[in-house]
């Protein structure tokens, strides 16, 4: 008997897929809350679509439990189901049906369509129920796409990269459509995006994947708050493996190191002075700069980045 | 008109909450005035509704506005809000992380002070 009303939408219990060599999911264990909007980040290859795959029962588990609205992934039936929207990146839909076809079609299979949130939510994309799908631009597929999820009443509505490949103006509404016509009371989300200006815009929660385990589970500014950036002239271009504990990205701008690291404290000034740095600064950091650096940690450094003043002979002293 | 960015320094529930003090402080939300709702503000910004209630919250916390139950939410009568220690603490603060982010950009103490006080002036001159 499916559970009504528990108190984590989502729950894995070291949960484990392999794909050949590839380990997917790690041991992952994670809880999420009932309620607001969570955002799932992580780089590509960190888990995130297969761990819903996983737990909509798509996929099967290799090793460890989930559950999705307290129902075993395993055991998922139909009504658990249908609870449960989707809205995915592809934005696939028979491009032979028009908007009016797929919502008569849609309408039958739920018991709690709600047909002015449907009207609502195409029409702030301008799609009109008489246009076929293979019409559509992507934008207005993926308005479509999020209006047959939305109108289902879902409890847990989970989107994955929903709006990869759409413009600016598509973008928009989309955003407004899922924040102002989408996130209501009882309703979860679980908003999956490598945008981090969405995410900003969007979270109450950030839930960071990496390499198929959970990294963080906090609120964005929560995470932010522990990742700071430094500047400094004169460090050695290459610091061995923990000489600045918590490092998170090193780059050589213009003759200058800013690091990212994870968790400082003042006493990482005079660790850098003691390396050799000098005029030793901690710069503001952006919330895409922050969770970006966290996310390309363990991952290849990129080439430094030369000053093109100091590169050209002609030119006098840089400093 | 109140605008956010995504990309700042600053978490977004903080800019609104500066944006709003600005206003208050430089007299273009005076007394009585009334803000937007909640959703209203998180539907011009584009933002999550629980984002301009943290700042709303915190706001009201300050004593700068205040919720009336069915009506709205509006900017509170002018009163000493804080502390001494506390205003002492938010001051140096504030001086900290200004001079943070400009000790490195090569202009003279002078220039910057003659910046800071140019727009302070300017905001608070009807406070005089």
């Amino acid at each position: 008997m499916p559970e009504r009303g528990c108190e984590f939408v989502i729950e894995t219990d070291r949960l484990s897929k392999r794909f050949g060599r590839k380990l997917a999911l790690r041991e992952l264990t994670l809880r999420v809350p009932r309620g607001g909007i969570h955002a799932l980040v992580g780089s590509n290859g960190a888990g995130k679509s297969t761990l819903f795959r996983v737990l909509l029962g798509l996929l099967p588990a290799d090793g460890g439990t989930s559950r999705v609205l307290g129902v075993d992934s395993r055991r998922l039936d139909p009504a658990t189901r249908g609870r449960v929207g989707l809205v995915h990146e592809e934005h696939t839909l028979p491009g032979w049906m028009s908007a009016g076809e797929l919502r008569r079609m849609q309408r039958g299979l739920y018991p709690r369509w709600d047909e002015t949130c449907f009207d609502e939510v195409i029409g702030h994309f301008q799609v009109d129920a008489r246009q076929r799908v293979g019409q559509l631009s992507r934008g207005e597929r993926a308005g479509l796409n999020l209006a047959l999820a939305l109108a289902q009443s879902p409890e847990l509505l989970i989107l994955d990269e929903p709006t990869l490949g759409l413009d600016v103006v598509a973008r928009q509404a989309f955003l407004e459509s899922l924040l102002f016509l989408g996130a209501q009371e009882g309703r979860t989300i679980v908003y999956c995006s490598h945008q981090m200006d969405e995410v900003e815009r969007v979270a109450d929660d950030l839930i960071v994947l990496e390499r198929g385990e959970l990294a963080s589970l906090t609120s964005p500014e929560e995470l932010c708050r522990r990742i700071t950036c430094w500047v400094a002239d004169a460090l050695p271009p290459v610091l061995a493996p923990g000489e600045v504990p918590g490092l998170l990205q090193s780059r050589t701008i213009g003759g200058q190191q800013h690091l990212v690291v994870l968790d400082s404290d003042d006493a990482l000034a005079a660790r850098l002075t003691a390396l050799g740095g000098r005029h030793v600064e901690r710069l503001p950091l952006s919330f895409d700069r922050a969770i970006n650096a966290y996310l390309t940690r363990d991952h290849a450094a990129p080439v430094a980045i030369a000053d093109p003043v100091a590169t050209t002979p002609s030119a006098g002293g840089a400093r | 008109m109140i605008t956010v960015t995504t990309g700042d320094s600053r978490p977004i529930f903080r800019q609104i909450i500066d944006a709003i003090r600005v206003k208050i402080a430089g007299g273009e939300l005076a007394p009585g005035d009334k803000l937007p709702s909640v959703r209203s503000l998180a539907m011009q910004l584009t933002v999550n509704t629980n984002t301009v209630a943290k700042a709303y919250a915190e706001l009201t916390a300050e004593g700068l506005i205040e919720s009336r139950a069915g009506v709205g939410v509006f900017v509170s009568p002018p009163r000493r809000r804080l502390s001494d220690e506390e205003r002492e603490r938010r001051l140096a603060e504030a001086v900290d992380h200004f001079v943070g982010a400009v000790a490195t950009l090569g202009f003279e103490p002078e220039d910057i002070v003659a910046r800071l006080s140019a727009v302070l002036d300017d905001l608070l001159v009807h406070h005089r």
